[in-house]
């Protein structure tokens, strides 16, 4: 078990590696992003440029211009080409308002998803199903910036029953915070209310035949019982492994619509600036940060599948 | 407030000013107060020496005084060069290769030091080592080119002396422009300690009436009355304004219409960024007068065409183009927020007389392009993708379809448009829109930078046309090393008839600001100066 | 109304980038401007100018809304099916080779696929989006210029390759195990041969629902990233542009907001329903299969 362990974060960490050489090789080979101009700005001169090329080391070859960065990355003093700020600060304080859409939709998301999906399958084919069953469909083929945009002209402009966004921290006014973060949550959560619920409703159709399941029954436990003590707990399995993903997801990128749209001034909105811009180190530090979730979730749920079901563990050690 | 309208007549100053001031001393006038600004962005840099944008500098034209100033106020009067936290307006000798000032006695900075006449030269030196987009405007200085370089030794043409408070500036050649050069942010006074980097998180002390008091970069600044202004630096600079307001919140919201919202309902007193098109019709409708006024800027928008290369070498295309473009489309497409002019120099520059050479003529230029006949008819349109210019440049697109040319659009993101443009490398540089808003109200701002043979460089390039022609250029040299008077004034006017007779631009015209602000803001007082925009000392509430 | 977008060049007017700015237009008899003097562009005209600006004008160019939202349906479309037929043919290699040799094969293309999987899609999508923007692409004899549809498409269908041959590659796995494999291989078949000739028809069912519910995906992929001006460039029209330009009118105009978006959300919503239907068609026992390592699902998922 620790050896798979072990195993696992060496992947993690080769492929965070790989991911920030591909970014890096992507931005370098743009013709134009040409960093020493740009800080020069519009009146710039050739010594101009130059001087800023030797400060910033943009005249050094490209391994060594990589190995600054990621240096500068892990010890916190990366500073953005277009903004000169630095880059990891900037990350840290847009985390409270990331985690806080994130976090907020991520229970929404969990509520209404199991909620339809447990709805849909005991009511298996009846109307309740079938209407569930469009609604989740809906929820799965909305473009969520449209959605966003869309409520936001509606809900706050029309009528104007919500702020048009800005983030309020959560220790400032709790209230405020919750009242700002209620359309964002919500958009955010739509689609995935609309997918768990698709993938809990056929898992517990699927589990409902199951030998254990007749077992229960035969048991002589109450259909109520059988359905959240078997039914409902086993399909959750599989939800929760999701759930680790498209958390990992959300976080590491997922939000970045929304906060735009809703100028949280997350790490999101960060990453969607830091692109326009063709900004490097933050692009850079953000993709890092996004991935690191990603594969730290993915990794948590391996070794958590591993450590439940110990056939996993033979087929990685066979590969 | 009295005081400062005594001052103002002491002064002189243009009578538009002192009728703009003439209200002021009116009753019911409020003062204190929290004012709430809004930004689309950041300014790119807190730090006077560094910023070049004109959210930095509308964000620091109070904070941070040069020895030289604007005249807060609106339209052509703040244009006029005051002194700042010099005695008066330099002495030019030398064959204007000299300009002598003297620093004011006494002045203090927000953290009490004393404001030394050496600090103009650590300052400029600060401003070279930070390098500063700034810096090309002060390499005439003697020896400032081996500071930039080698950043040792203090830059030689600089001589002051803190007993007398006299500053000495010695050039290199003469350069009409240098006074207007000495109003700039990038020679704003700050500390001699203060380090050689970037301090926007961190601003240096202030020598205005407010200091920035907390800077969150990206998100949002604020500041708070310079506790040295009131008993020290204003009975000093009495012709600079005190501010209403206590205190200035200044947040960043990116999306324009929110900013808008957020006005309307009385969450923002004052949005600094123009409204969007999208909006315009309906705050005109609802507040013209009372909340909104539109404020024209200094400014000109244009396509240029790359005279160095087919199609557009040859003059009868550029003419053809000229003639193609409809002014009247163009303003309709900025929703009436670009006033159409067809020429380089923008009303409200020295020098600008109205001339229309080329009215709008589809046939005319069908027929130009016929005689022409390019044999290149395959053309790459650039513009950027800030709302409204990426329908400019749509429409210029399809109006080049329409002359019979092979036109692609290619738009990029509004933050590294003019660096790749400016990049001689990227390929396929034929013709493109771009925008020019005045350093300063001197007209060869809009000809050495754009239109100067020199000025084409392999990057950075600001002659996007690529025009190199002789004659012209020894001109812009000619009146660029004298000082502005009525003659110069009348030869740049023939100077910009000249270009367009050569037609490297289809200018279509300058942008309407507007200054846009709550219900409890009185409108009537806030002052829009042209360089600087909305000047954060004129805002009162009501 | 959902395949109009079809036959958009028979039935068009104009073409869908032509502006009408300065032009004026009779409805009902009554001269209208395209776009007055502030910038307000016109409404939906519905018949009143036989058919001419249908929906009105897109605005302040006076584009038709109508022609646009054909074109743009094709563009939609065509992005949409094109992505999912590249990300259908790189799968199946993928998944084929990596599911049949196993061994360093498989760990390769594994490790390669976890690597595009940590990518957050979204900032993957946008980041080569915009790289591509600006300069085009060029890899040896290949070339497109940065303003063609081909690079969203080859980004698209690049950056969701995992979600599908992930899947792929366990029913691989699962299936060489099974007697007729071993007994093609005891006949002398060669790896191509077996995985081409017996492998590949087993798949079939399970690679056309992939392939619809991808469509469903990547047109809402095209329309994120084309928000964020990452996707089609314009003039040329997309959905996702279409609402991209749509939500700068919003205040004024929200219709041309609504109006792609209503097109695309009912586009995927049909797409979804048949995949769904084609599943319980073709596996009535099928189900959201999650594979243990790494975790993988099927790809009706979205990256935005």
């Amino acid at each position: 078990m620790g050896r798979f362990a072990v195993r696992r974060l060496l992947g993690m960490l080769l492929v965070l590696f790989a991911i920030s050489i591909i970014v890096f090789l992507i931005f370098n080979v743009i013709p134009s992003s040409d960093p020493a101009s740009r800080i020069a700005g519009k009146n710039a001169t050739p010594q101009l440029v130059a001087s800023i090329e030797r400060t910033w080391g943009f005249d050094d070859p490209l391994p060594a211009q990589y190995w600054t960065m990621m240096k500068l990355i892990f010890t916190g003093e990366l500073i953005s080409y277009s903004s000169q700020l630095n880059v990891d600060e900037q990350i840290w304080k847009g985390i409270p308002a990331t985690f806080s859409l994130c976090i907020g939709a991520a229970a929404i998301w969990m509520f209404f998803g199991i909620l339809f999906g447990y709805l849909s399958a005991v009511k298996a084919g009846r109307l309740t199903d079938r209407a569930l069953t469009i609604l989740t469909l809906v929820g799965i083929s909305v473009p969520v910036f449209w959605l966003a945009s869309v409520l936001l002209y509606y809900l706050t402009f029309k009528v104007q029953l919500f702020p048009s966004g800005g983030y309020v921290p959560l220790t400032e006014n709790p209230l405020d915070w919750a009242y700002h973060l209620i359309l964002p949550w919500t958009t955010l959560a739509v689609l995935f209310i609309g997918f768990y619920s698709r993938v809990l409703r056929s898992n517990m159709l699927d589990a409902m035949n199951e030998d254990y399941v007749r077992t229960a029954r035969a048991k002589g436990l109450s259909e109520r019982q059988v359905r959240m003590r078997h039914v409902l707990r086993n399909s959750l399995i599989p939800i929760v492994t999701l759930f680790g993903l498209d958390f990992g997801a959300v976080v590491g990128g997922g939000a970045i619509l929304i906060e735009s749209i809703f100028n949280l001034n997350g790490v999101g909105q960060y990453a969607a600036d830091a692109i326009s811009n063709l900004d490097l180190p933050p692009i850079m530090a953000v993709t890092l940060f996004g991935a690191f979730f990603v594969v730290l979730f993915s990794t948590l749920v391996d070794i958590a599948y591993a450590y439940l079901d110990p056939r996993i563990r033979l087929e990685a050690a066979s590969r | 407030m009295k005081k400062l309208g005594t001052a103002l007549a002491m002064a002189g100053v243009a009578a538009a000013m002192a009728l703009g001031l003439a209200s002021c001393g009116g009753s019911g006038d409020k003062e204190g107060g929290t004012l709430k600004v809004s930004f689309a962005s950041f300014p790119d840099y807190l730090d006077p020496q560094l910023s070049y944008t004109a959210e930095g500098w509308s964000a620091m034209y109070n904070t941070y005084i040069p020895l030289l100033t604007y005249a807060h106020a609106d339209g052509a009067a703040g244009s006029e060069v005051i002194p700042g936290l010099a005695e008066g307006l330099p002495e030019i000798s030398n064959g204007g290769k000299t300009y002598s000032l003297t620093l004011r006695d006494g002045l203090k900075y927000s953290d009490g030091t004393p404001v030394k006449a050496s600090d103009f030269k650590s300052t400029v030196e600060r401003m070279f080592e930070v390098e500063s987009g700034g810096s090309p405007f002060y390499t005439d200085i003697v020896g400032a080119e081996e500071f930039l370089e080698t950043e040792e030794g203090g830059i030689a043409g600089i001589e002051t002396d803190d007993a007398t408070g006299e500053i000495t500036i010695d050039l290199v050649t003469p350069r009409g422009t240098f006074t207007n050069e000495l109003a700039m942010p990038f020679v704003a006074l700050v500390p001699g300690d203060t380090p050689a980097k970037d301090q926007s998180a961190d601003p240096a002390p202030a020598t205005g009436p407010y200091e920035i008091v907390e800077s969150n970069p990206g998100r949002g600044w604020s500041y708070a009355r310079n506790p040295q202004w009131a008993d020290n630096n204003s009975e000093l600079t009495l012709d600079l304004p005190s501010g209403h307001v206590d205190k200035i919140e200044a947040a960043v919201i990116r999306n324009q219409s929110t900013q808008v919202n957020d006005v309307e309902q009385g969450k923002t007193n004052w949005m600094f960024d123009p409204l969007p098109a999208d909006r315009v019709a309906e705050v005109k409708r609802r507040y013209e007068g009372t909340q909104y006024r539109p404020e024209s800027s200094i400014s000109t928008y244009f396509f240029w065409m790359n005279t160095a290369q087919p199609p557009f070498d040859d003059l009868k295309v550029r003419q053809a183009v000229n003639y193609a473009l409809d002014p009247a489309a163009l303003e309709r497409i900025y929703a009436g927020e670009v006033k159409a002019s067809q020429q380089i120099l923008p009303p409200g520059m020295p020098g600008y007389e109205k001339f229309e050479l080329y009215p709008h003529d589809m046939a005319k230029a069908k027929a130009l392009v016929e005689q022409a006949n390019p044999s290149d008819r395959e053309i790459t349109v650039w513009t950027d993708n800030l709302n409204p210019n990426d329908d400019a440049g749509a429409y210029y697109q399809d109006v080049l379809k329409q002359l019979g040319f092979d036109a692609k659009l290619k738009v990029l993101s509004g933050d590294n448009y003019f660096t790749v443009i400016g990049n001689q490398s990227t390929p396929d540089l034929d013709t493109g829109w771009a925008n020019w808003f005045e350093d300063y109200p001197h007209p060869n701002d809009f000809f050495e930078p754009l239109l100067a043979g020199s000025s084409i460089a392999p990057t950075n390039n600001g002659n996007f046309a690529q025009i190199d022609v002789p004659s012209l250029n020894e001109k812009i040299d000619e009146l660029a090393a004298q000082q502005l008077g009525p003659e110069q004034e009348r030869q740049y006017a023939a100077l910009d008839r000249e270009y367009m007779e050569q037609a490297p631009w289809a200018p279509y015209g300058s942008r309407t600001l507007s200054a846009f602000v709550s219900s409890d803001i009185d409108l009537d007082e806030v002052i829009w100066n042209p360089t600087f925009s909305g000047d954060l000392t004129s805002f009162q509430f009501k | 109304m959902l395949a109009a977008p079809l036959w958009a060049s028979h039935v068009a007017h104009t073409g869908p980038d032509t502006t009408h700015t300065t032009e004026k237009i009779t409805v009902d008899g009554e001269r209208r401007e395209v776009v007055s003097p502030d910038g307000a562009s016109i409404g939906p005209v519905w018949f009143g100018a036989d058919g001419r600006f249908f929906l009105g004008a897109d605005g302040r160019l006076g584009r038709d809304e109508m022609v646009r939202l054909m074109y743009g349906g094709r563009t939609s479309l065509l992005i949409g099916v094109a992505a999912a037929l590249i990300t259908t043919f790189l799968a199946v290699v993928l998944g084929l080779l990596a599911g049949y040799h196993r061994g360093w094969t498989d760990s390769v293309i594994s490790r390669a696929m976890d690597i595009v999987w940590a990518f957050p899609v979204l900032l993957l999508g946008i980041a080569l989006g915009t790289a591509l923007a600006v300069g085009g692409l060029q890899i040896g004899p290949l070339s497109i210029s940065s303003g063609s549809i081909w690079i969203p498409i080859l980004i698209i269908g690049f950056v969701y390759t995992p979600y599908m041959a992930r899947p792929l590659r366990g029913e691989v796995l699962a299936l060489r195990e099974k007697e007729f494999v071993e007994a093609a291989v005891a006949q002398g078949a060669g790896p191509l041969r077996v995985m081409f000739g017996e492998l590949l028809p087993n798949l079939w069912s399970r690679i056309i629902v992939l392939f619809t519910l991808s469509i469903a995906n990547n047109m809402l992929l095209e329309s994120a990233l084309s928000f964020l001006g990452a996707g089609v460039q314009p003039p040329a029209s997309s959905w996702g542009a279409m609402i991209s330009t749509g939500t700068e009118l919003i205040y004024s105009a929200p219709l041309l907001t609504i109006i792609p978006g209503t097109m695309i959300v009912l586009t995927v919503l049909s797409l979804n329903v048949f995949g769904d239907g084609l599943r319980d068609a073709i596996d009535p026992r099928s189900r959201v299969r999650l594979e243990a390592h790494a975790g993988t699902f099927e790809p009706e998922r979205e990256g935005a």
